[in-house]
């Protein structure tokens, strides 16, 4: 489905420009003003989502981290996002141009992802519930310790290559770039899902949040 | 039913429907490959063929769409075998009809190069397996569809043209805005296929019959009158339990109006079945196709950005090295990045097509041309003028593109026609014709027209219908020979009225030797549009040409209402000549006793930064500013930086910044004879293979060249062998590895233990989101580099050593 843009949210562009909680100067303000305007008119975003019979999944390949997650559920959602190959482009273009300016579209771009991920969701989740279930929230291939190959599957099964124009490379990265895979598990209970935790997360050893005594989560 | 009536629209063709939603009704399980459904389901798969035949398909597509290499990994199969025995399996249900059966191919399932990782001669070899295996089957012909990327198109098509004789139906997937979901436009797809040799071109999937129709329309306007169009839609949109909105009633209605819209051959895709079908055929039997009526016009095309040359069209002249050292200097280290920047100014200045040429004595003119090709469209969507007079270089560069480019050029001898023109037609490109022979240029303009004739006469024996040919009548220099100009004018009013051809002038050859070459230029270049010049090619960063260009097309009416006019100049003034040298270029106003430059990198202004430089270069020497200025500049940023008082966005800020000053340095030096910049040693960057995710790369790229380093950036997804073999070749003390992903981290350890195998004695810093200190040891890394700032201190470090 076609999934109108909404703008990245700021603060979260400026943590992924590490700069997480700054009140950004005049100069970089206008710079994330421009970079919000190129990834407006070039992104595309579209959206797939799909319900799922709980053996779809190979938990025992998935990870504790998930099963966790989808502990209670008996079926699951699959879902997908992109913005579009444009972005991509936008960003190849800036890279040869304006380093500043392509860093500033690049967060945008990852930033702005997230509402076409709750639209996406939203929809599932208004189909789930009509029929009396209750949705945990997403789950992503790479949090925890659940493997980027599930990307693969994912995509299949959701055919997003004819869907949205969501391909994954041999090394399972996800093209275009700014796209998202998610899955959720649906429960005829009220279910909230468990975050992954920085128990398996590859970047607890230098991650600066848990320096400063914090999670990525809050 | 014979091949050839598929193409002479003497009645409509019928195609079959859908294949996928029919096998997954009849059984399929999610997590089976329905592209072994000759082996797993044989019964089901004929009976679904033959029950198309029943139905009046005059055409059955073998269950073929999704076999390739990849996709039958182990399955137990190989292509040959699969696509055998699905083609065996259509014949049968196609015999008692006498139905033809089509080898089906559909996309790869990955994006190629650069968005993704596959590159275009491992697409083409991927469909060339296909195609091989297709044509031993016996398949009547091949239908290439669902395509939503105009680059695997093109490898699909060139793949089925050189591995079989078989007619090849090409077909792309639009989404409700009129473009693919790469942004493909129709018209880009119509001309680039038909060029590339398509028998018949089509839209299919995605939409339903009343959604396609306004783009079949489109469709049959850019396609040459030879070529039909088909389309095969979806059983309307569709609902959200995954149906679709139209029954065989209500989709029969719906195509009723393909009828008249010029489309000879009609199919259904997914959703359909065959009642759909039947109640097609039962809609179109009676009826005959529409005229398809093309619309002849000059058209030239990437995948989003179709240009029809209807009047006069900027192409940008700036990539071409003759005359230009900087451009000479990044083409002889194999460093695109200088073309690319050049491409996206000239973009953004107004070119409309850009020249690229990559002739240039000592290096691999094929090769390089090939690489500029390659990464110019990656980083703007201009159509190209692929600039050689070399059949190699051209073939090459021709085979790479995305779309469809001009060659420049032939020109009227016998050798150059006979060579180049039939890489022209094979590829679909329109040509340039300069009028020369072997004898020189004729100095009258009824000699030029003579070999413009000549030239023309040999595109039409070449298939290369007459909008597509471009004749030069040559600029010569004023200077050198006064008479001349008014003759290349006149040669190409004369060439443009006798031989309906369009025309190109390479126009700033006319001021070669003369001080304000811009002036003349632009009076040479308001005359030429006068004259019927169409292609332009000149440098739009001259502010008057191209205001020149915008003016004349003010005044003979193309820019309706002055509406482009007005948008390139509101709020601009002219300025008069005391104040324009006062105004432009003003550094920054230098803080007391302080340094322009060092204050404007330090604020991250860019434009003050460069003006800066090139004032203070007036004084000081380009290394003295270098280390006296610029890096000190840097080092305050970057401790900033470090100590948390400075941001990454200032950081960035800062540091393009000071690449425009160092921009100004190194013209500065390249404008002296001295040739090198000042260079304080060589580091090698790349992105490992199989990574697509390279920023962080070139954040380190940009502040490593900020402060001296030279840069072999050898970009993304790069190879071990690759890597090893630039620092063979540059012997780089120290190279830089980044990954971003746990999956391609194998990547760069393995990059890693090739640089020990060569016993390259360079030293190696890795980067990267989920790379650590420690991981870096255990990959045998020699440096950690948590971030950009890091980088550039561990290259002090590697190089302070030395």
């Amino acid at each position: 489905m076609e999934i109108a843009y909404r703008p990245a949210d700021r603060r979260l562009v400026l943590r992924y420009l590490g700069a997480a909680g700054w009140a950004p100067d005049a100069a970089t303000a206008v710079l994330l003003d421009k970079a919000e305007a190129l990834v407006r008119q070039a992104a595309t975003p579209r959206g797939i989502w799909r319900p799922l019979p709980l053996a779809a999944l190979d938990l025992q390949a998935a990870g504790g981290d998930l099963a966790r997650h989808l502990q209670g559920c008996r079926s699951l959602v699959y879902m997908a996002a992109t913005l579009g190959t444009g972005v991509d482009a936008l960003l190849r273009r800036l890279e040869v141009t304006d380093i500043a300016l392509c860093a500033a579209a690049d967060a945008t771009a990852s930033a702005a992802i997230e509402p076409v991920c709750d639209a996406v969701e939203a929809d599932a989740r208004a189909r789930v519930q009509a029929q009396g279930n209750f949705m945990t929230g997403r789950y992503s291939p790479g949090y925890g310790d659940c493997p980027l190959d599930l990307q693969a599957e994912l995509c299949r099964a959701l055919d997003t290559p004819r869907g949205i124009g969501l391909t994954v490379t041999p090394q399972k990265l996800l093209v275009p770039r700014k796209s998202v895979t998610a899955i959720l598990g649906v429960a005829d209970h009220p279910v909230a899902g468990a975050r992954a935790g920085c128990a398996h997360c590859l970047l607890r050893e230098t991650c600066a949040y848990r320096k400063r005594g914090t999670t990525c989560a809050n | 039913m014979r091949i050839e009536e598929l193409f002479d629209r003497r009645r409509f063709i019928i195609l079959d429907g859908g294949m996928g939603t029919q096998l997954q009704q009849c059984g399929l399980q999610p997590g089976q490959l329905p592209e072994l459904a000759a082996f797993t389901m044989p019964r089901t798969l004929e009976a679904i063929h033959r029950d198309y035949a029943a139905a009046g398909a005059d055409v059955l597509l073998a269950n073929t769409f999704g076999i390739n290499e990849k996709k039958l990994e182990g399955s137990g199969y190989r292509v040959e075998q699969a696509v055998a025995a699905s083609v065996a399996c259509a014949r049968r249900a196609a015999a008692p009809s006498g139905a033809l059966v089509a080898l089906d191919i559909g996309p790869l399932g990955e994006l190629l190069q650069p968005a993704g990782s596959l590159s275009f001669a491992e697409a083409c070899r991927r469909f060339s397996v296909v195609v091989r295996a297709g044509a031993a089957a016996g398949a009547d012909l091949i239908v290439i569809e669902t395509m939503t990327d105009l680059y695997e198109l093109k490898a699909a098509l060139l793949a089925a043209k050189e591995n079989s004789s078989l007619p090849v139906l090409a077909s792309m997937s639009f989404e409700s805005r009129g473009r693919t979901f790469t942004g493909c436009t129709v018209e880009s797809f119509g001309i680039t296929a038909a060029g590339l040799g398509a028998a018949a071109v089509g839209i299919n999937c995605s939409l339903g019959p009343a959604e396609i129709l306004p783009f079949a329309k489109r469709l049959c306007r850019v396609v040459p009158a030879g070529v039909p169009v088909f389309v095969k839609p979806n059983a309307g949109l569709p609902n959200p339990d995954g149906s679709y909105d139209l029954d065989a009633e209500g989709f029969a209605a719906a195509m009723q109006a393909y009828a008249a819209s010029g489309v000879s051959i009609v199919g259904g895709c997914c959703g359909t079945t065959p009642g759909y079908i039947r109640r097609l055929k039962e809609t179109f039997a009676p009826l005959v196709p529409a005229q398809k009526i093309p619309v002849r016009a000059s058209r030239l095309c990437s995948p989003v950005r179709c240009v029809e040359v209807g009047g006069v069209t900027v192409v940008g002249e700036r990539i071409n090295p003759t005359g230009k050292k900087r451009l000479q200097q990044a083409l002889r280290e194999g460093d695109s990045a200088y073309a690319c920047a050049q491409a996206v100014a000239q973009a953004e200045a107004g070119a409309e097509l850009l020249d690229v040429n990559a002739g240039l004595p000592g290096i691999d003119e094929a090769a390089t041309l090939e690489r500029l090709v390659q990464q110019i469209q990656a980083v703007t969507d201009l159509p190209l003028q692929l600039d050689s007079t070399d059949p190699a270089a051209l073939e090459r560069a021709l085979r790479v593109y995305n779309g469809k480019p001009v060659v420049n050029s032939v020109n009227g001898e016998q050798k150059s026609l006979d060579t180049i023109l039939p890489l022209c037609k094979k590829y679909g490109a329109a040509v340039v014709g300069l009028t020369l022979d072997e004898h020189g240029i004729p100095p009258t303009a009824e000699g030029r027209l003579a070999i413009a004739r000549r030239i023309a006469a040999a595109a039409d024996a070449a298939g290369i219908p007459r909008e597509d040919v471009y004749i030069d009548c040559l600029t010569l220099t004023v200077s050198a020979e006064q008479d001349a100009a008014a003759e290349t004018l006149r040669a190409l009013a004369l060439c443009k009225r006798e031989l309906g051809v369009r025309t190109v002038l390479g126009v700033s050859n006319i001021s070669f030797g003369l001080p304000c070459r811009g002036y003349m230029n632009t009076a040479f270049l308001t005359l030429a549009m006068q004259a019927g010049l169409d292609l332009a090619i000149m440098n739009p960063n001259t502010p008057e040409m191209m205001a020149a260009v915008r003016a004349y097309r003010v005044l003979t009416g193309q820019d309706a209402r002055c509406a482009a006019y007005v948008e390139a100049y509101a709020g601009q003034q002219l300025q008069t000549v005391a104040v324009a040298s006062a105004a432009q270029g003003q550094p920054a106003a230098p803080a007391q006793g302080g340094d322009a430059l060092a204050e404007a990198i330090r604020r991250g202004l860019k434009a003050e930064a460069g003006a800066a430089a090139a004032e203070a270069l007036k004084t000081r020497a380009p290394l003295d500013l270098v280390n006296g200025s610029l890096i000190p500049a840097l080092d305050a940023v970057g401790d900033g930086f470090e100590k948390g008082t400075l941001f990454l966005p200032q950081l960035l800020q800062a540091a393009a910044a000071a690449q425009a000053a160092f921009e100004a340095v190194k013209n500065a030096i390249a404008a002296t004879a001295q040739g090198d910049a000042p260079a304080r040693g060589r580091i090698v960057l790349a992105t490992v293979k199989g990574d697509i995710h390279d920023i962080g790369k070139n954040i380190v790229r940009v502040i490593l060249e900020n402060y001296g380093y030279d840069v072999t950036d050898l970009g993304r997804d790069v190879a071990p062998e690759t890597v090893v073999e630039a620092v063979r070749r540059t012997g780089a003390p120290l190279v830089g590895l980044s990954a971003l992903m746990t999956t391609t981290v194998p990547s760069m350890e393995a990059t890693i233990a090739a640089l020990r195998a060569a016993g390259l004695p360079c030293r190696i810093m890795v980067g990267g989101a989920v790379l650590t200190p420690s991981y870096a040891e255990k990959i045998g890394a020699d440096f950690y580099a948590k971030d950009a700032k890091a980088s550039a201190d561990i290259a002090k470090q590697v190089f302070a050593e030395r």
